[in-house]
């Protein structure tokens, strides 16, 4: 692994028993602490045309080194940017910032749900113009693990650590079906793991991805500390089914429709109680930095140092916040 | 004195010359960027773009208006390159190509929001490249119809357009009655609006070139070379004979004062295959000689290619 900024890092096969991280593999022993499910930069995409809208690449770093160097200092080791390859990634600055605070930086691949494409998947210039069907979703996302994250028009540098999706509150479309479908045959075939924000059916969207030959715990499903999940029975569910249920509000403690802190610790300890300790993990969706969209300037320890140990003094041993802050998300990101 | 913006300042409008009134530098579809199938070197794309206008400008080709629109790889310190370099004026579009190309965050934006955009780019600047849009692209989704956010996206053109004194390109003239009955509202006065495409092959049939005409609107015969004659002619080409006689046919009774022509063509396109062999310079080595063949003399090509472009492209305030 080179340390000049000028040499992409290798692409290839993914390697089993590490993890993908902006900097190249990583033995996933070495990542400690992980906030599995935040953004470093998020940008809705377009935004970053908008006249009104400051992208300060300076800035953009000092922000996002703060925050990350406070995670390290209070413990936090690894950082996983889940906004996909669409929303604002910004590999070359990832690199940056890796390299500059010590945190290991995974960055992911992946898009959706259908809103947040561009025109190119959804209307082709082919009469009639028919949206991408998941065979080439998978193709594109899985370029980026073999043969690395885009820089758009210019250059691949490393392999993506995670596959993103997100299907549409409303419900799931068609198109979402297939970023579902073909995020989850990259994770199939590469090894990487699925993240699935879930839309209106945590268990429907789920078993979506399951029917395409992916093994349950390489997934983990965003969202399920939502209150419509909770009240569908989802987290329970989904953790039966073997796959990893996200906590990952972590932080939201007056949105109407998302449980706050206290009861979301109190899910937590459900989970522990049902058994599914093992495939829990909590987040907080932070977000380093927003463009075009509000702030949500939680810090990146905020799950660890906040959240968990308020679901320590309720009950959760130490071992299990042990392992539901290291060994799952390391499990779940680790390469198979 | 009439004004223009290119992509390297203000010009006068006597300084453009012959003007192809939409073309495309390079168009990609939003996300196409992601798809490294589609990538070029620098080296490629400017060894696809400089000869091509290098021959326009030597074929006496003074400014090409870049129809591409925000979202699309539009790429203005790019252009301004190409320009100073070849001596062809580029003039830049704000706007979109349609709905379908903008990305959620101005498909998520008020009449309002859109207006300040494209008032922006078209007084302050386009991003940080100090270079100034003189035209706004709106156009209609695929589908036939006007989506809500194409309405919004013209009804936003329309007041830039009446507060900016720059024109406005639309991307197919199709379902223009929803399109006609925006701008009256606004109260933009017709001939500030090219309805474009009127000539193309799947869409011509459902075109009301004439009662756009009749409304006081601009009509762009702006696909030609887009012809089934191609080796891989894509689902927009149509007959040569027969767009050329459509376009003879409107010049005859509507008078040559409400149109414009142009090929649409692409240097380097960025997101897709592109039309091989379709170029700029086919309105030099096709289009004219057709013209004159069918009995066109000098002063009416200069009509075409001059001084319409000339009126329409002047910033009006």
């Amino acid at each position: 692994m080179t340390q000049f900024d000028g040499t992409p890092h290798p692409a290839g096969k993914a390697v089993p028993g590490t993890v993908n991280t902006v900097l190249g593999p990583v033995p996933a022993g070495e990542l400690g602490v992980i906030a599995v499910h935040e953004a470093l930069l998020s940008v809705v995409p377009g935004a970053e045309h908008a006249p009104d809208i400051s992208m300060d690449r300076a800035e953009i770093f000092e922000t996002l080194a703060r925050k990350l160097s406070r995670f390290r200092d209070h413990g936090g080791g690894t950082i996983v940017d889940s906004t996909g390859m669409f929303h604002g990634r910004d590999v070359k600055l990832y690199e940056a910032l890796s390299r500059s605070t010590g945190v290991h930086i995974v960055a992911s691949t992946g898009m959706g749900p259908e809103e947040m494409l561009g025109g190119y998947f959804l209307t082709p210039q082919t009469n009639p113009p028919t949206p991408w069907p998941a065979e080439k979703f998978a193709e594109l996302f899985g370029k980026e693990i073999t043969e690395g994250m885009v820089v758009p028009r210019v250059e691949r540098r490393g392999p993506a650590g995670l596959i993103v999706t997100a299907t549409t509150r409303e419900g799931t479309t068609a198109t979402d079906e297939s970023l579902v479908r073909g995020a989850a045959r990259t994770a199939r075939d590469s090894g990487v793991p699925l993240s699935l924000r879930f839309g209106a059916d945590a268990l429907r969207d789920l078993d979506i991805a399951l029917d395409e030959g992916l093994p349950a715990d390489r997934v983990v499903v965003g969202g399920l500390d939502r209150r419509d999940a909770v009240a569908a029975g989802a987290p329970l569910e989904v953790a039966r089914r073997g796959a990893y249920v996200a906590l990952d509000h972590a932080g939201s403690n007056d949105d109407p429709d998302i449980l706050d802190d206290r009861t979301r610790a109190e899910l937590l300890l459900d989970l522990v109680r049902a058994g599914h300790v093992a495939r829990i993990v909590v987040s907080g969706n932070a977000v380093g930095v927003a463009k075009g969209r509000p702030d949500h300037d939680l810090p990146y320890e905020y799950a660890a140092q906040t959240f968990v140990p308020l679901a320590t003094a309720s009950g959760l041993t130490p071992e299990d916040a042990q392992r539901i802050l290291v060994d799952n998300p390391r499990n779940l990101l680790t390469v198979r | 004195m009439s004004k223009v913006n290119t992509v390297l300042g203000t010009i006068p409008a006597e300084e453009l010359g012959f003007v192809s009134v939409h073309e495309h530098i390079g168009y990609g579809m939003p996300g196409s960027e992601l798809d490294s199938k589609w990538w070029k070197t620098p080296e490629q794309a400017y060894g696809e773009t400089v000869p091509k206008l290098r021959t326009f400008h030597e074929s006496g080709g003074g400014a090409i208006v870049d129809a591409t629109g925000i979202c699309n790889g539009r790429d203005i310190d790019y252009y301004k390159t190409l320009s100073a370099r070849t001596g062809v004026h580029i003039v830049a579009s704000t706007g979109f190509v349609g709905g379908d190309t903008a990305l959620p965050h101005f498909a998520r934006a008020s009449v309002d929001y859109l207006t300040q955009v494209f008032v922006h780019e078209i007084t302050v600047g386009i991003g940080a490249t100090g270079s100034k849009a003189g035209a706004i692209k709106v156009g209609v989704s695929r589908g036939g119809k006007m989506t809500e956010l194409d309405r919004r996206i013209y009804r936003a053109a329309a007041r830039a357009a009446l507060s900016t004194g720059v024109p406005i390109l639309t991307h197919l003239a199709i379902d223009a009655e929803t399109s006609v009955a925006i701008f009256r509202e606004e109260g933009l006065p017709l001939d500030r609006v090219l309805f474009g495409h009127v000539d193309d092959g799947p869409n011509a049939p459902i075109t009301r070139d004439t009662w756009i005409a009749e409304q006081g609107g601009r009509l762009g015969f702006d696909t030609f070379g887009y012809e089934t004659e191609l080796p891989d002619p894509p689902f927009w080409a149509r007959p040569r004979q027969e767009r050329l006689d459509h376009f003879l046919g409107f010049v005859d009774t509507v008078g040559i004062g409400s149109v414009l022509a142009a090929a649409d063509a692409n240097c380097s396109p960025l997101g897709w295959p592109g039309v091989k062999g379709h170029t700029v310079n086919y309105l030099f080595e096709q289009l004219i000689p057709d013209l004159k063949d069918a009995g066109w003399d000098e002063a009416r090509v200069h009509t075409l290619f001059v001084d319409n472009p000339a009126d329409f492209l002047s910033i009006r305030n």
